[in-house]
């Protein structure tokens, strides 16, 4: 038999598909007329009746304030249009704007591409476009109808709005009752459809603070969103297009395994890059790069590498496990004593360098002994050393190396980006820290779970802001001398610390669902408790995890605006103190509130969509 | 007790693979064994029979350490059960185990399943792990379900996805505990046919178990427990037409 024993054709991703599309639809629900639904569902007794009438009225009412709100003379609009850049990016330099167009391309080229790879796109049937449509054209309808407007302007958004509903309509009847139901789009082509209305209209209508010329042409200010966005926005579209095209084209032809591993590399380190390297642009001396840091690097890829195969030999025994302990114990022994024998490093960074790598190497030789299997094993497992430690010194050596950026403040970023990337970064740092709490919580050693059980109650104890204050301003006092550490660092080092001990709790809740037959199965196999941690127990634990996990992501994201408090220009600081502070836009706070309450909404929104389907996909085959 | 003792390695002219001698455990204040004493020789098929609650499966989950007991000692191809975990570490990867739930790793595709302890216990490459699964599914009749997840497999599928996991490690000795029990009837002959072909090959087994038809075809020697006591062991020709014990005949009275 050749080694490629399982059919080549069949993947679980095939099962799934097979479980979830394929299977024939049921009929639907006989459809009731339009009077027989009314007085089912909304008049069926005086009493519901009543409940109908009030609950309408009150609604009517609460659009009507709301919509009277937005679309009030008072509102300054303006205000946000021509700020839109700054809540976007704060500070950064206008010459420099090319790099934010340049991060933010390549995450979304990474995501469109991701998105084909993992095969996230779900589908959409026509039916629910259809009716998705005739809803959009509903909501401009109550705006048209119950908006405080001019009566051209009333005129307007209603031929808009039966626009709108007719095409919906056309859809919905176009189709037979059989095609409509059957026939499914991929939903990122139409969620791409609509971005491209939106990025059309950028071209056409000039948001924003304008006026109109003698000769008809709107002219724009400087910093007005529509003119200038237009192109990047063009661009940006384009790209998350053509990346997606591309996965859609190669994504069969790869090893599904390994590239799904690589992308999730990519996204880790995607924060890093996009920050140090791009917006940052660090000035690397290449004197100093050539002479220390790749000489530095390429010893520990060589040692290191060197120590590791030997660990992972078939021969070494517990001898290897013993070098692993020697190694961390060593390096621990640099971070409490105050070293002489590092002395030779010329300076500060080097030594930082050299501590963390020891760290690591002694972290990674502790797994050696899975590796031993065979040479292609343990090249595999030396390789992995090697790209980390590239990617590890070669990131160090950015954070280092000054910037070319010329900029006033302490932070160069601010504003939405300051948001997300704060976010962004919390959830990193948390993740491995809570599912080490976690399993160190549920552990049968009483050290560990005295420590991890120690550590989440004093977190979960203490007020998120009391941490964030502690670690912006107090912090600075405990480092080592000679070292620096940036506001925003040790704002997502204490705001990491406190995610990870509720994050623990959630996945700990995942670990006590995992049924002792599980356990029982991984130990009778002679598993060792790490293998069966692992390969069995996690897995499981994490999905299990998801809704409170993606909860816990969504409140990590939000609370990020705590982070104000302290002093960072996050996109809410600027829309409640610096735009009411402009003098063109005096007291102009409201509107930047709701469009911040807006954008959070969108985003909280789409994350816990997007577990919901999560949940489903990994459900599947999980029973 | 000591009349009991019919048919052990010494009889055979084999070596034992199992040594059970006055093993005690107690939950709690309540003794589920009390000093079980018996013999597994090697390539014995041995069925231990009584009623739920006597203790049969707290005895074979004792033999690979699943259960901790507290008194005599087991041992296991020479290799007593101790603390230490090396020895566990040994026996268990000598040991196949059966459940009645299964005990499927839902997360991971049926080939998974049965590579998992191959390639991170026995250290086998991947190919070779996969090219032994695909055997082993072939002789328990499944090869076409190695790419689904447990979840889509029936009950009698998924056991035999079990039985072909344990196997695929090279147990010395299988443990089967109440392999049949969460099945539907329709499924139960599927999982035996396997189990019989497992003793024709000459495997060591114990198999606790409420198949009748199994223990008479199959059995070397069954061993009847009670209250966490061996009552009587014997061939099955002796226990099912005549049995000593007033306790035999009583259950058997109640099942036959």
């Amino acid at each position: 038999m050749s080694s490629s024993v399982v059919p080549p054709n069949l993947t679980p991703e095939d099962f799934e598909v097979e479980y979830s599309e394929e299977a024939s639809l049921p009929p639907e629900d006989p459809s009731l007329s339009p009077s027989v639904w009314i007085q089912k569902n909304l008049f069926s007794s005086p009493s519901s009746a009543v409940l109908t009438v009030v609950f309408s009225v009150i609604a009517v009412l609460t659009i009507r304030g709301l919509l009277a709100f937005i679309l009030g003379e008072e509102r300054q609009w303006d205000a946000i249009a021509t700020n839109s850049r700054l809540m976007a990016a704060q500070g950064y330099p206008l010459d420099q704007f090319v790099r934010i167009w340049v991060a933010f391309g390549s995450l979304i080229g990474l995501a469109g591409f991701s998105a084909a790879i993992f095969r996230a796109s779900g589908t959409i049937s026509l039916k629910r476009i259809a009716i998705w449509v005739m809803n959009i054209g509903v909501a401009a309808g109550v705006i048209g109808l119950l908006a405080p407007l001019s009566s051209s302007g009333r005129m307007g958004w209603i031929i808009a709005a039966l626009v709108v509903f007719g095409v919906g309509a056309a859809i919905w009847f176009g189709f037979g009752e059989e095609r409509r139901r059957s026939t499914f789009i991929p939903s990122i082509w139409v969620l791409s459809g609509f971005a491209l209305i939106g990025v059309i209209s950028l071209w056409v209508v000039p948001y924003g603070h304008y006026f109109l010329g003698e000769d008809g042409r709107a002219t724009v200010e400087e910093g007005t969103v529509a003119f200038s966005t237009q192109m990047p926005w063009t661009v940006m579209w384009a790209i998350l297009v053509v990346s997606h095209l591309v996965g859609l084209a190669v994504r069969d032809r790869l090893p599904a395994q390994a590239s799904k591993g690589f992308l999730g590399l990519l996204w880790v380190i995607a924060p890093f890059v996009a920050n140090w390297i791009i917006l940052r642009d660090p000035d690397f001396d290449y004197d100093h790069v050539f002479s220390t840091d790749i000489p530095m690097a390429l010893a520990f890829i060589v040692i290191g590498g060197a120590v590791l195969w030997a660990q992972s030999s078939s021969t070494i025994g517990e001898t290897g496990r013993l070098l692993a302990i020697a190694i961390l114990l060593a390096a621990v022994y640099t971070w409490v004593s105050r070293i002489e024998f590092l002395d030779f490093l010329p300076n500060w960074s080097m030594l930082q360098k050299a501590r963390l790598s020891m760290l690591f190497l002694g972290l990674y030789g502790l797994a050696a002994s899975n590796f031993s299997r065979d040479n292609a094993t343990r090249r595999a497992y030396v390789a992995g050393w090697v790209i980390f430690m590239v990617i590890f010194h070669w990131l160090v050596t950015a954070v280092n190396s000054p910037s070319t950026l010329n900029i006033q403040s302490d932070t160069y970023l601010g504003g939405f980006t300051l948001t997300l990337f704060i976010a962004w970064l919390t959830l990193l740092v948390s993740f491995p820290i809570g599912v080490v709490m976690a399993l160190g919580r549920t552990s049968n050693l009483p050290i560990f779970r005295l420590l991890s059980t120690g550590y989440i109650e004093i977190i979960r104890g203490v007020p998120l802001i009391t941490i964030l204050f502690f670690f912006a301003n107090i912090l600075l006092f405990f480092l080592p001398e000679g070292m620096e550490i940036a506001k925003v660092a040790a704002v997502v080092i204490g705001y990491g610390l406190f995610s990870a001990a509720y994050l623990a709790e959630n996945v700990r809740g995942g670990l006590q669902s995992i049924r002792r037959g599980q356990f029982e199965a991984a130990d009778a196999l002679g598993l060792t408790t790490s293998q069966r941690t692992a390969f069995i127990v996690l897995p499981q634990a994490l999905r299990v995890s998801i809704p409170p996990l993606v909860g816990q992501a969504i409140a990590t994201f939000k609370e990020t605006a705590l982070v104000a408090i302290i002093g960072l220009n996050d996109f809410l600081r600027i829309a409640n103190n610096t735009i009411p502070a402009q003098t063109d836009f005096v007291g102009a706070k409201r509107e930047g509130l709701l469009i911040v309450s807006a954008i959070y909404f969108v985003v909280a929104f789409s994350m816990s969509k997007y577990s919901q389907r999560l949940e489903k996909r990994l459900g599947l085959g999980t029973r | 007790m000591t009349a009991n003792m019919s048919a052990s390695g010494m009889e055979l002219g084999r070596a034992d693979m199992i040594v059970s001698d006055g093993v005690d455990k107690w939950y709690g204040d309540f003794q589920a064994l009390k000093g079980v004493t018996a013999q597994v020789a090697e390539r014995e098929v041995v069925v231990v029979l009584g009623p739920s609650g006597s203790g049969k499966s707290t005895w074979i989950r004792c033999i690979n350490r699943l259960e901790v007991h507290q008194g005599g000692t087991i041992a296991v191809d020479g290799v007593e059960l101790t603390n230490d975990t090396r020895n566990i570490d040994k026996i268990r990867s000598d040991v196949g185990m059966v459940f009645q739930q299964f005990n499927l790793f839902p997360h991971l595709t049926v080939m998974d399943n049965i590579t998992l302890a191959p390639r991170w216990v026995r250290k086998q490459p991947k190919a070779e792990a996969e090219t032994k699964a695909m055997e082993l599914l072939e002789r328990v009749g499944i090869p076409e379900q190695a790419a689904k997840f447990p979840g889509q497999l029936s009950g009698g599928q998924q056991q035999r996805v079990a039985i072909a996991r344990s196997l695929a490690m090279e147990p010395r000795i299988m443990l089967f505990d109440e392999p049949t029990s969460a099945l539907d009837p329709e499924m139960i002959s599927e999982v035996l046919e396997v189990m019989k072909d497992l003793a024709r090959g000459g495997m060591t087994m114990m198999v606790v178990t409420h198949e009748m038809g199994f223990a008479r075809e199959v059995a070397d020697r069954i061993i009847f427990m009670e209250s966490g006591e061996i009552v009587e062991v014997g061939t099955p020709e002796h226990f099912f037409t005549n049995p000593t014990e007033d306790r035999t005949k009583l259950f058997l009275s109640q099942i036959l």
